[in-house]
Order: structure tokens, then sequence, then C-alpha cells
């Protein structure tokens, strides 16, 4: 091994074991590169306002030819930031070290000889891979002309404006559109300039004796161009026959490739536009902490985040069908059109890292187990709550990690079958579920500093109340569940009261129990 | 066929779990459609299938409509199928119990009108729990093993018959938690109109024979409790 390799090699292995060489790098690509982050957003803005207010400048500076002391220093400080980020960028773009000891450690395992040449010269391309590719193009050239001896590249300094490319995500997709349509712009730019030729060598051999405007083939090219865009200055206008018929020609083809232009524009922009949309909204979804995903608005759904909706939790629904979430969006709900059977999906949502909980509630089961799955295998804590449509599947769910499934069809059995030999019984069970007379299920958590603690269960008075105790949750215990314990029982830190009665004569009780220690 | 009282229309996936139930509790009844293919899986279950023509007024008739039927459960996947059926069935016969599954918000109103007793509704029952679960998961699971599982705690019905102990009595006097280990829920008074008050509402009744108390508890303990007041 030659001295310079070694010396490389041990600089490639320094460079990686640095743990502030990586930490620099990572905050330099949270602040330029990564699209979610907070501190691009605000360099992006920056960088935004750097930009404008240096263009202005540059406009002010045609009537000024002197300059201003403030503004000279204002270019200056710019284009040391315009600088450090052309450089940080270049930097960022490839891990040149671990290239290095890619290649030197497949070398080394495989005993193949190590070529340092070849293993520099796939660094410098992939740099150079980065100085041509359009945006950096673009950022040296608003950089370049500022140097003194390249003054005459002044109108370059507007490039500065392509920079805003860079910093506003719509611009992007405007780029994206033009390389996406390649093909199309492509035969329609072929087409433009084959009439133009033509119309422009037309006109220049029909008219240069005739015409006194048209002298060079220059002046014909910008008559064709001019005619065929439908501007028609009417500077240059032919004085021949021939030239006339050329010209009739040319406008029709004209208004015809501009046609073509524009639908092709608009077209791409509407299927971007959609891609866009989402893209907001998984920006959106991305703000969110602790929110609860709905795979599936179906009747299920509907119901569900409607209610979760009016008591304030964060809801972010999926479905495949459109329909269906134009009216989730409609009842002010984040929706996404979105295949939830795809992890790259619930992954992009946050399952597994924001999201807190997720209900499966399609209807099939197939997609249900198959969510539950993924969901599980994105994150061991969130809680999976799914539907069963098929009562015999049921424990498939709990194999595939769900926390709660159940079907309706199994409660509707029970129901039912109670409604034939208990109606009254059926009823309660009906108003106890739906909650619709007003007395509902509520629990009360005896926490540290709680007036209860301590207290047989009779000083609550909850007859008095108008309350009804149905059972004491105590977690330590086994059975945790305690049904109808005795008015001697002592609570203590911990428990949770599982009441029944109307909502404000369990708060009665709550605002008692949250009253603080007893004397 | 004639002596069935219990009729399930529709042999869905509601059904079987009606019907399980009901062959649990040993309540003879029968399902019918008119999906010939679903025979074979009904034998496997050991339910009594009957392939017929359901939109018939006769063929409604011949089942016992009107006779001997209380209860029929209209269980079809599509809601015009059970529309239509409540209202054949009401037509025929006032006084039947008609209970109703449905699978969008606006059959809700119709079969109301149609003459449904009951609308089973598995969609908002669905949707219900899964919202009780996230916004109070310990009351859910306490219900869905107490009520709805595996442990052994019921809700059940005590009709007050004449000679019992507690015919006359006001419902503070009675209040038989603090004997047994077990909660009155509220209670069915036939006198009034509503159909159940729950106990929480804290009118102090006075019970008749007739009345209905509606209780939770292991069911042994409401077995004694049945027993003490010669119920």
């Amino acid at each position: 091994m030659g001295y310079f390799t070694s010396f490389f090699v041990r600089l490639a292995y320094f460079i990686e074991a640095s743990s502030r060489y990586h930490r620099v790098k990572e905050f330099c690509r949270t602040l330029l590169e990564y699209q979610h982050s907070r501190l691009k957003f605000y360099f992006d803005i920056f960088m935004v306002v750097l930009v404008v207010i240096s263009v202005l400048f540059l406009l002010y500076e045609v009537k000024h030819p002197d300059g201003h002391p403030y503004l000279d220093a204002f270019v200056q400080f710019s284009l040391i930031v315009f600088i450090i980020e052309y450089l940080l960028r270049f930097w960022i773009y490839s891990d040149s070290h671990k290239l290095f000891l890619e290649r030197y450690d497949y070398a080394i395992n495989n005993n193949l000889p190590f070529s340092l040449g070849h293993t520099l010269w796939a660094i410098l391309k992939k740099k150079v891979e980065y100085i041509i590719s359009p945006l950096a193009i673009i950022d040296l050239l608003a950089i370049l002309p500022s140097y003194r001896p390249l003054r005459f590249l002044r109108i370059f300094l507007l490039f500065r404006i392509f920079k805003l490319f860079r910093y506003a995500r719509s611009m992007k997709t405007f780029t994206a559109i033009i390389t996406e349509k390649k093909f199309e712009l492509f035969t329609l730019a072929i087409f433009a300039s084959f009439v133009i030729f033509t119309g422009s060598s037309a006109i220049y051999i029909f008219e240069t004796h005739q015409n006194p405007k048209i002298n060079t083939l220059f002046d014909a090219v910008y008559w064709a161009i001019v005619t065929m865009g439908t501007v028609g200055y009417g500077d240059i206008v032919p004085v021949t026959t021939e030239g006339m018929v050329v010209a009739m020609i040319l406008i029709i083809l004209g208004v015809a490739t501009l046609a073509f232009l524009t639908s092709i524009i608009v077209s791409s922009f509407q299927n971007k536009l959609i891609e866009l949309k989402e893209s907001r909204l998984f920006s959106e979804v991305d703000k969110l902490e602790n929110y609860i995903v709905i795979c599936g608005y179906g009747r299920v759904g509907e119901v569900v985040a409607k209610m979760l909706h009016e008591d304030g939790y964060k809801l972010v629904i999926i479905d495949n069908d459109d329909e269906k979430i134009k009216l989730a969006q409609q009842r002010g709900l984040i929706g996404i059109v979105a295949d939830a059977s795809k992890s790259r999906i619930l992954g992009e949502l946050g399952v597994g890292k924001r999201a807190s909980q997720i209900i499966c509630a399609t209807n099939s089961d197939e997609l249900n187990v198959f969510i539950t799955l993924t969901a599980r295998s994105l994150s061991k804590q969130i809680i999976i709550i799914a539907r069963v449509i098929k009562n015999t599947h049921k424990r498939k769910y709990f194999l595939a990690g769900a926390n709660y499934a159940f079907s309706a069809d199994e409660t509707i059995g029970l129901m039912g079958a109670q409604y034939i030999t208990q109606p009254i019984s059926y009823t309660a069970l009906d108003e106890m579920l739906t909650e619709n007379t007003g007395v509902i299920f509520d629990m009360l958590p005896i926490h540290e500093h709680a007036y209860f603690v301590g207290q047989p269960l009779e000083a609550l008075e909850l007859k008095e109340k108008r309350l009804m105790l149905f059972g004491i949750l105590r977690k330590e215990a086994t059975p945790s569940f305690q049904f109808n314990p005795s008015p001697n029982f002592i609570l203590q830190m911990h428990d949770i009261l599982i009441i029944m009665g109307r909502k404000h004569h369990i708060n009665v009780l709550r605002k008692q129990n949250d009253k603080g220690v007893m004397r | 066929m004639r002596e069935s009282k219990i009729l399930l229309f529709g042999f869905s996936r509601s059904a079987i779990e009606i019907g399980a139930r009901l062959q649990a509790q040993g309540l003879a009844f029968t399902c019918i459609d008119s999906d010939a293919s679903l025979l074979p899986k009904a034998k496997k279950l050991g339910f009594e299938l009957l392939i017929t023509d359901y939109s018939d007024d006769d063929t409604l008739l011949s089942l016992g409509i009107g006779e001997d039927v209380r209860f029929v459960f209209t269980l079809f996947d599509e809601d015009v199928q059970n529309v239509f059926l409540t209202l054949s069935i009401r037509a025929l016969d006032s006084k039947v119990q008609i209970v109703s599954t449905t699978h969008t918000k606006d059959a809700i109103h119709k079969l109301e009108i149609a003459g449904a007793s009951t609308i089973l509704d598995p969609y908002q029952i669905c949707g219900k729990r899964i919202y009780k679960l996230i916004t109070q998961p310990e009351i859910m699971q306490v219900i869905d093993a107490t009520i709805f599982g595996e442990e052994d705690i019921n809700m059940e019905q005590i009709t007050i018959t004449a000679h019992s102990a507690l015919n006359g009595l006001l419902l503070n006097e009675c209040y038989p938690t603090e004997k047994y280990n077990m909660l009155l829920i509220g209670l069915h008074d036939k006198e009034l109109k509503k159909e159940f008050i729950f106990i929480t509402e804290g009118h102090n009744h006075k019970l008749d024979h007739g009345d209905i108390l509606v209780v939770i508890g292991k069911s042994a303990e409401i077995e004694r409790f049945k027993m003490d007041f010669s119920l």
C-alpha cells in the first residue's frame, strides 16, 4: 500500500469515526435538504428575502451606477451567504469518505487490488455530478458575476431569481412538470423549430431584395417567431404575395403549436395539482402529535370520526375512495385518498411515530388484518382497534397484534337474542350502550391528591348523588376489576371508579374528588 | 314448522350470531332465505333453514305470521329487502315484534315507518364501541368483560309477581344491592309509558306486580335474590 493510499484510508476512517463531523453534516442536511424540517422552512424564507432584495438592488444600480454604501455592504453579505450555501451543498451532496471506504472494504474483503486513482475518480465524478446539475449551475451563475473580472456576466445576476426555485416548493412542481413532459415538449419543440426554420428561410428567399427590413437571416427568424407566436409587432411585414402566404401558414401553425403546448402543460399541471394537494395534506399530518388514524371511511369510520371529532380528537382518515374522502374533508377532517394496505402510506402518516392509535374499519377482513399487521410491524406501542367482519376471523386479529377486535354481528347476536328473552333488559342495555337517554358510563380516577384517597365507599354518598357504582378497577390487583364492592371498601390511589349516572351528577362527584386531601 | 315462534329472515352473518345465541338458550327458531346454496352451511351449523320466496304474502301467512309467530328478525344484507319485508309483515300482523338490522343511515327512518319494533344498527354499535375504546378504554373493557363476556356477570330482568314480598314496596326500601352482590340498574313500570327508567334518575317508585327490574350480577346471586323474594 502506497503512502497516499494509507493516508487516505486513515483519513476516511477518521472522518467516519468523528461524531462531530456527522453531527455537523446532519445539521446542514436538515437546514438545506430535509423536506419537512422546520429549520429548512426558516432558512428558505431567509434566502428568498435575500434573493429578492439583492435583485432589487441590481435594478437600483441600473440608474445609480455608483451604488450606495449600505447596499454595497449588503451585496457583499448576500454574496458570502450564497457562496457558503453553494459550498455546503457541494459538501453534503455526497459522502466521499463513505464512498472511499466502501470501495476499500470491498477490495480488502475480496482480496482485490485497491486502486486509489479509480476511487478518487469516482468521488470526483460524484461531485461533478452536483456541479453540473441545473440548480447548482444556477447557484454558480448567481455568484460568479460578482467577481470583478467577470463583470460582463452581470446579466447573469438575474439568475438569482431562478435561485428561488430551490426555496419554493410550488416552483419545483413546475420544473417537475416540464421534466415529466420532456418527451411531448421535445417533440413539439422539434416541430416548432422545423416550422420556424422553413418559414424564416422562405421569407428570406422571397423578400430579401423586395423588403428593406429583411436584410439578414436573423431578421427572417425574428419575423417568423414573432408571427408564429401570434404577437405580430408589425415592425416587419411581408410585402410580396409569397411572403403573405408564408405569413398566413405560419400564423395557423403557430396557433396550433401554442394550443398544443398549453394543453400539454395544463393537463400535466392538473395531475400534479392532486399530488401537490396530497403532499400538503401529508405535511399537515406531519405537524400533528398523538392523533388517531382511521382506515376506511365507511359507515363505521364515519360514526367514529364524527364522535371523536366532536370531542376534539385529532384524526387522520384514509380511504381509497375519493368520494368518501371528499365527504370527510367537507366535514373538516384530514382525509387522504390512499391505499391503506401499503406500508409506505402508513409509515408516511406517522404510524409508528406520532400516531397514538389506529382504527381498522374497512369492510374487508383481509384488509383489516393486513393493516393491523402492518401497523404492528411499524410500532410496538400503537393501540390498534379493529373491526371484525366475520366473527370466525377474530382470532387472526389478535394474532396480527390488534389490541381490540370485535364484530358488530356478535353484539347484534347478543342483543337480538336478549330482545326475545328479556326485552326490558335489552332496552336497558341498548340505552346503556347508545347513551341516548343521557345516562352514561363514566370513570373517575382517584389521583394522588384526590379527596377520596383512603375513604370508604360509603363516604362518597353515591346514592344521594344519584349515581351508581358499577365497580372499581385496581390495576395491580387480580382480578383487576371488582364488581359492586361493599360499602366499607377503602379507596386507594390510582383506583378507577366506574360510575353510571347523568353527566352533571358525575361532575359533582368529580369536583369533590378534585378538591384535594381531606383535612 | 308452525309451532316455531321465532323467524329469522335472511341467512346473514348476523343471523348466524343470533341463531347461535338462541340455540344456546334452547329456543327454537327458523331461518328463511331464498338462496338455496346456503343450505349446506345451515346444515353444518345445525340450523333449520327454509328456502322460500318471502316476498309473497301467502308464503308469509303460511309461515304463521298473524298466528303464532311472535318474533321476526329481518337480517338481510340489503336494506331494500329489510324494509320491504318489515312492511309486508307489519301489514299482515300489527302485534308481532319485528327486529330489523340496517346498513345505511337513511334506512333507519324507513324501517321505523315500515313498522319495525326495534332497529339494530351494526355500524352505529361498532362505531360507538370504537369511540368508547378510545375515549374510555377502561369502561369498555369492563363492559366487555362483564355484560358481553366471559366473566359470570349477567344482565337479567326480573318481573315482580303478585305474591312476591316486593309487591307494594317502595323502591328505596328494597334496594337489593346491599344484601346481594348485584346491582339494580333500573326498572320498567308498566303504568308508565317510558320503557325503561334508570335507577339513577332517583324516582322513588312503588313496586307493583308486573313491574320489571333489571339487575346485573352473578347468576347465582340473582337466583338467590329471586328465591328469597319468591319471584
